[in-house]
């Protein structure tokens, strides 16, 4: 068993961490690391400050202690992809998804039209997340699924070095959501950035996390899946019924969930 | 200062109609061509992003502004634009910092500003008269100090747009991913609340505030049922507000009709929106 914390830097490190809001204590004294290259996912009830630590090492919400975020080898700071849990806009607006892409880059204004090296780097990074098919469709007409991976299509186009996600399979259907999570393990293993995703989806978590950070306003339990998920542990932050995960059948780098991208993956492990 | 009489004297030859001899007409013209690209250009983002109640406190500043006036023996002329920004600046300030929900804290500054305009012309009787164009508005009355104005106005919110367009459009759809790829969130909100506040004003004084989120949102909602992209929309608002204002002010200035400017304004948009929504009942029935 290797444990990914001794073989790799983080490229996130919260040291103690605390976020109060209107005199609530949201996160307390939270010190964990994101390993480089690996796939974090933070677990914990509702409530827990899943989403309140992502804002935080956003940026958006004011909090002591330390977020260490590391360089770049060539020591520049990590170029940062988020994609939130829901956008909220209005369905009826005309906006094209390609529109919806060229947006993040091109200085031009869209009724301008849209250059053409423009146009072909959009094309790229749907067709990358299989989605260069609707580059006409308005925005409002996609499903959650489609939506989903667009933005992670917009987030791509950061050339992260560390990709966000707050709830990905949150709002989708389940044949979306496989289609997302096979797809973001694809990218991650050909683009090499580090994942860092808010999830109370433990099926998911148990399948492509490398590392988990079990929130309920404090660090619970941190490590890897196999360390990490068990019933004792979640037990403590979800209640009762989570000893339907048998940690004990976890192997580190296999995949055991129910989903048939689960399957897929087992062949590949 | 250049001379804006070769501009008036063009007018006549592009628009052969009687009424369109008289200075004033001519000068009214002008202004509302100006006017037309502003509110055009903002309005799509007033629309998308439904900022109408932002736009509709903003105008009720207006009345604040000229009370101010009033108060401190400053011509209405300064003091309704200097407050009208100082408003958007501070609702805007005061959405990045609240808890509370946009409309609420656009809600409060709405009340504050139109109790203190009340009360202060309710001390002066003779603001009446300075109440009743501000209700109503009065393009027919402007000079060619504020033509130079709206010049200007015009020549910093086209810039702004063709740099910022793509900006507010991702900062509109969800700040917080805009900010964490790179865009200069707070610093495009502020410059956009500026100038929005502004044109407000601006239009105030031609359509009156009554009638100025009409003119912001209107021909941005007609453009909205007829475009199919989001560049599309910003084109189809320019040509319905452009030709509302002209055929607006035509329309006023006939014998049979004499109607207030503003308001015919505004009708003529509403009339192109009519029109926008069955072309969208059309073409929704023909995907069905």
């Amino acid at each position: 068993m290797t444990d990914v914390r001794s073989t790799n830097r983080a490229a996130v490190a919260f040291e103690n961490v605390t976020v109060s809001l209107g005199g609530n204590t949201i996160l307390e004294n939270i010190s964990a690391s994101v390993p480089e290259g690996s796939c974090t996912a933070i677990v914990g009830p509702n409530g827990a400050g899943k989403t309140t630590l992502l804002l935080a090492l956003l940026g958006e919400v004011s909090s002591s202690g330390r977020i260490r975020i590391s360089h770049t080898d060539q020591g520049q700071d990590l170029r940062i992809g988020y994609i939130p849990q829901r956008l909220h806009f209005d369905r009826g607006m005309p906006l094209t998804v390609l529109e919806f892409m060229v947006m993040g880059w091109q200085r031009r204004p869209l009724w301008f039209g849209i250059r053409r090296k423009h146009r072909k780097r959009a094309l790229d990074l749907l067709a990358s997340v299989k989605m260069d098919g609707l580059k006409k469709r308005r925005l409002g007409a996609l499903s959650g699924g489609e939506l989903q991976r667009v933005l992670l299509a917009l987030a791509l186009g950061q050339e992260p070095n560390l990709l966000v996600l707050d709830e990905p399979a949150s709002g989708v259907d389940f044949q979306g959501g496989q289609i997302f999570c096979e797809l973001l393990e694809k990218l991650r293993h050909e683009q090499g950035f580090t994942q860092l995703m808010v999830s109370h989806d433990l099926p998911t978590v148990t399948h492509h996390a490398t590392h988990v950070i079990c929130l309920n306003r404090q660090v619970v339990a941190e490590g890897t899946p196999r360390e990490v998920l068990t019933s004792e542990t979640l037990c403590k932050i979800f209640g009762l019924h989570m000893g339907l995960v048998d940690s004990g059948a976890l192997h580190i780098g296999t995949k055991n969930c129910s989903s048939t991208c689960c399957t897929k993956g087992d062949t590949d492990a | 200062m250049p001379e804006l009489d070769v501009l008036y004297n063009l007018i006549p030859k592009m628009l052969p109609f009687e009424s369109m001899e008289m200075k004033f007409m001519q000068q009214a013209l002008v202004g509302l061509l100006l006017l037309a690209p502003m509110v055009a250009l903002m309005g799509v983002q007033v629309v998308n992003f439904r900022m109408a109640f932002f736009a509709d406190a903003i105008s009720h500043s207006a009345f604040t502004g000229v009370a101010l006036g009033l108060i401190l023996s400053v011509s209405p002329h300064w003091t309704m634009p200097a407050f009208g920004v100082i408003v958007g600046l501070t609702i805007v300030a005061s959405q990045r910092r609240s808890a509370l929900s946009t409309d609420t804290v656009i809600g409060v500054f709405f009340s504050g500003v139109v109790a203190f305009g009340l009360a202060v012309v309710s001390r002066d009787k003779g603001a009446a008269r300075n109440i009743q164009q501000f209700l109503y508005g009065d393009i027919l009355t402007i000079g060619n100090n504020d033509i130079w104005a709206m010049i200007a106005l015009l020549s910093v919110l086209v810039f702004f747009q063709v740099y910022g367009y793509n900006r507010l459009l991702y900062i509109g759809l969800n700040p917080v991913v805009a900010k964490v790829h790179g865009v200069r969130v707070a610093a495009y909100q502020y410059i956009y609340a500026g100038l929005l506040s502004l044109v407000v004003i601006f239009s105030v004084r031609a359509v009156g505030v009554l009638l100025v989120t009409a003119m912001l949102i209107v021909p941005a909602a007609a453009a909205r049922n007829f475009a199919r992209s989001s560049g599309g929309m910003v084109w189809w608002a320019l040509l319905v507000s452009t030709t509302s204002a002209i055929i607006g002010l035509l329309i006023s200035a006939q014998d049979w009709a004499r109607t207030a400017t503003g308001a015919t304004v505004i009708l003529v948009a509403f009339a192109w929106f009519l029109v926008s929504s069955g072309v969208n009942f059309i073409r929704g029935e023909e995907r069905a």
